[in-house]
């Protein structure tokens, strides 16, 4: 099955983006972003915290629709999946 | 009624409008929070527009660092508070509105009294905090929110309308960290004038808003994205479980 990835703004920087990949079927989509961000470390600092886990603040969605980063341990890749993944800005 | 000077200042977006719309932002009252690198902008246009009040909030002092960005402050007004500075230049661009500065901050204390009845209330904020107080108050009031932020050459916006689209909580669940962002003057230029649209087009009636869609700005690669975005059931600003202090009216 073939996915697309797609990182936004800094995400992007680090890690580009309109990845698509070829997982095994079943694979979680947190596994799957974990693998692809290991080639960056600052890529997968900014998008996962010491112990793993999504950083809070980052915003996932699966084909347009929010992904809560909890639920992301056990939501299964499906093919032709689109995960976003988006670091909101503060400035003003 | 337009004044014969008033025609002849929007003549070339009364052709556009027609003086019906024009009446429309005449009698408009928009609250800016934040008189920094969004809010300049947005305050110089939406003035320039005709919106009728403008109301702008700010607590600081115009400091030489904000002056790569922050375009309604001069060189000269260093050490000046932001709202002299605004309401000064504001008046000399628009005389034909009405301009309120308020120098303060906005928390839970005091947004309800500052936002007032306001038509729309833009966030030309600077950290989410504050953003989330906004959210809470347009929620309660039942006013929309136009949502906009910048980092470095990256910027989003979205609109809100309380009540029927996702809500700033139901987007943002939480806060990115605090930080002193980078920031080049055209980006909040650039997210301001998506706001300042937004506004023109929710009080003229006309368009499509910007709901439900957050609208991402990449300056790097001079590519804009979209990403589709909904209410959240369990927003707790929102949804069902939302806090006590929200379930007022």
């Amino acid at each position: 099955m073939k996915v697309k990835i797609r990182f936004f703004a800094q995400f992007r920087e680090l890690l580009g983006t309109d990845i698509v990949v070829e997982p095994s079927s079943g694979t979680l989509v947190s596994s799957l972003i974990k693998e692809i961000t290991q080639k960056n470390k600052k890529g997968y600092d900014a998008i996962f915290d010491e112990t793993g886990k999504f950083r809070e603040f980052v915003i996932l969605m699966r084909n347009g629709k929010r992904l809560d980063n909890s639920d992301a341990n056990k939501t299964k890749i499906l093919d032709g999946d689109e995960i976003a993944i988006f670091p909101p800005v503060a400035g003003g | 009624m337009l004044s014969q000077r008033e025609l002849e200042r929007y003549k070339r977006q009364i052709l556009l409008f027609g003086e019906e719309g024009q009446e429309k932002l005449k009698k408009a009252k928009i609250f800016i929070a934040g008189a920094g690198g969004l809010g300049s902008p947005i305050s110089i246009y939406l003035a320039v527009a005709g919106v009728g009040t403008i109301t702008l909030v700010d607590k600081d002092v115009v400091e030489l660092t904000n002056l790569n960005r922050q375009i309604l402050h001069y060189d000269r007004d260093i050490g000046k508070k932001k709202t002299v500075s605004a309401e000064e230049k504001l008046r000399e661009i628009n005389p034909d509105i009405t301009i309120k500065v308020i120098d303060t901050t906005i928390d839970e204390r005091t947004a309800a009294k500052l936002v007032g009845s306001s038509d729309g209330i833009i966030d030309a904020m600077d950290n989410f905090p504050t953003r989330y107080v906004l959210n809470d108050i347009a929620l309660k009031k039942y006013i929309p929110l136009f949502h906009g932020a910048i980092r470095g050459l990256y910027g989003q916006a979205t609109t809100i309308i309380p009540g029927e689209t996702a809500c700033l909580r139901c987007i943002f669940p939480k806060a990115p960290p605090k930080e002193v962002f980078p920031v080049v003057g055209v980006t909040p230029g650039f997210i301001g004038m998506i706001q300042a649209n937004e506004v023109l087009k929710f009080l003229l009636g006309t368009g499509q808003l910007l709901t439900n869609r957050l609208l991402i700005w990449d300056g790097m690669k001079a590519n804009m994205d979209e990403i589709t975005v909904e209410r959240d059931p369990d927003c707790i600003s929102c949804g069902k479980n939302k806090r006590p202090m929200e379930r007022e009216k």
